[in-house]
């Protein structure tokens, strides 16, 4: 087998991957932002509450919880989908990060620009997403497209709860011809072409986003 | 001066204030009529900040009682959304909106808070731009302006709310000596339109030319209140003396 023939073998994987990787940012985006502002409106004991839900999923080996999700819950009459185990404990792990992207890019903001929004009449909320988090939006981005990539390469772990995504195929393959340095090398080059576009994007955001904090700088 | 009655634009009365342990406010007792032009000084640290800070609720106080127009300032948000209204503030980083332009900084709250339509809302900014003289700026960012534009920016974003009352909190402190003349120029143009002014600043000329009263503050309490003139020439209490030794 050639590496193409490899390649085109483990690409019909391709649609898992993705599939986990999109309903894994329907978890992690919204999660991000939730737990995030969360963890910047509150003080106390809820806020305790906000960094210890965060910190469970951020913290927690994905490993672990996709095991234990998977084969335990049912135990307790809950029976989730691989897919869904798969996307939900990738998708909070990496909202679990991003949340922390979102929190400290808001927490970066000078606190003027909240009580300059108060003095104009604002309620909170409005300073949030008209002053607040345009402004943070730039300062997460990069961090957002990282998480992305780990992301993408997270959902390698689905192949171990029965997905047959593309690593899922791989390991079928290299079983069926005895050849892993082949099988995997091209499994590790299809990842690669899947993420690299993702950096090339990223790098392009972060350059954007220092050549804007240079001009407010440049009074 | 006109009126026998003068109606009440701010009445504190017997306000503190603690952060903490700590009693920023003690006693703090000042009624300021419509029209009326305060300049507040003192050292820093003595709570001229907080105080102004309180009649607007960015800072809230424990004792006493604050009451702005009609309003008396209590948690009840729709009070303070009340005050708030009446009351523009300019601070001393400007605190201008970097992501949106001149105008949209000027557009942003009448558009959200007076609900008015993006036209009417440009136009008014326009008009205030205009009298602040920067109107060819309207679709700059503010990291391109200078210092002194900004202020300037701020003051019109502020006026655009319509505000009947302005606080300025040291709004030249944080400028270059050459650009304070200009920020000073259009707060003493906002006083000769009568607006209700109590500004935090050290500037003495603008004090004596604008102010009804000058108030001086030292750890957290009024220690003196006078006229400018007297004030800068004659102060009465050993602690405004050794405050005006200091900074002549
Ligand atoms: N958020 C705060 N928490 C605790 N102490 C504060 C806070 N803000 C101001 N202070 C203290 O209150 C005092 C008065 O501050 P401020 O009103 O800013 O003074 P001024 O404007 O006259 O320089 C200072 O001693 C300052 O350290
Ligand atoms: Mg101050």
């Amino acid at each position: 087998m050639s590496l193409f023939d490899i390649m085109a073998s483990i690409l019909v994987g391709i649609n898992v991957t993705m599939k986990v990787t999109l309903y894994g940012m329907l978890y992690a985006v919204p999660f991000a932002f939730v737990f995030g502002v969360a963890q910047h409106f509150t003080n106390g004991i809820p806020r305790l509450i906000v960094t210890s839900i965060i910190e469970f999923w951020r913290s927690s080996p994905v490993i672990i919880l996709i095991y234990g999700f998977y084969f335990s819950l049912p135990g307790l009459g809950i029976n989730l989908s691989a897919m869904t185990v798969g996307a939900m404990v990738l998708g909070l792990n990496i909202g679990g990060y991003g949340s922390q992207a979102v929190r400290a890019a808001l927490q970066a903001l000078d606190p003027g620009q909240v009580e300059a929004g108060y003095a104009l009449g604002f309620r909170r909320l409005r300073i949030l997403y008209l002053i607040e988090l345009p402004q943070a939006l730039a300062a997460m981005t990069p961090t957002f497209i990282n998480q992305f990539i780990q992301l993408v390469k997270g959902t390698s772990l689905v192949s171990l709860v029965t997905l047959a995504d593309m690593t899922f195929l791989a390991k079928a393959l290299s079983q069926i011809h005895y050849a892993p340095a082949k099988i995997y090398t091209a499994l590790l080059i299809v990842y690669f072409l899947m993420c690299y576009p993702a950096t090339i994007v990223g790098r392009m955001i972060e350059r954007r986003v220092s050549r804007g904090r240079e001009v407010s700088h440049d009074l | 001066m006109q009126s026998a009655l003068p109606p009440i634009a701010v009445a504190l009365s017997n306000v503190s204030k603690w952060y903490g342990k700590f009693q920023v406010l003690t006693d703090i007792n000042l009624t300021v009529k419509r029209g009326e032009k305060i300049v507040i000084c003192g050292p820093s640290g003595s709570g001229k900040s907080t105080m102004i800070r309180c009649i607007n609720r960015l800072e809230g106080h424990q004792r006493g009682k604050i009451v702005v127009g009609d309003t008396e300032l209590t948690n009840d948000l729709k009070k303070v959304d009340e005050v708030r209204r009446d009351v523009g503030m300019v601070f001393q980083h400007f605190n201008l909106f970097p992501h949106l332009t001149i105008l949209q900084n000027c557009t942003l709250a009448p558009i959200w808070v007076r609900k008015m339509s993006r036209r009417d809302a440009e136009e008014v900014a326009m008009d205030y731009l205009q009298r602040v003289k920067i109107p060819e700026q309207a679709h700059k960012y503010p990291g391109q302006l200078s210092g002194g534009q900004q202020q300037r920016v701020a003051i019109a974003r502020s006026l655009c709310m319509n505000p009947k009352i302005m606080l300025f909190d040291e709004p030249t402190s944080a400028l270059d000596p050459e650009m304070v003349k200009e920020v000073l120029d259009t707060m003493v143009s906002l006083a000769s339109d009568g607006m209700t002014m109590l500004c935090v600043t050290h500037e003495m000329g603008f004090a004596r030319e604008v102010a009804d009263r000058v108030i001086f503050m030292d750890a957290g309490q009024i220690v003196e209140t006078n006229a400018p003139e007297a004030f800068f020439s004659t102060p009465q209490h050993p602690r405004s003396k050794l405050f005006l030794s200091q900074i002549l």
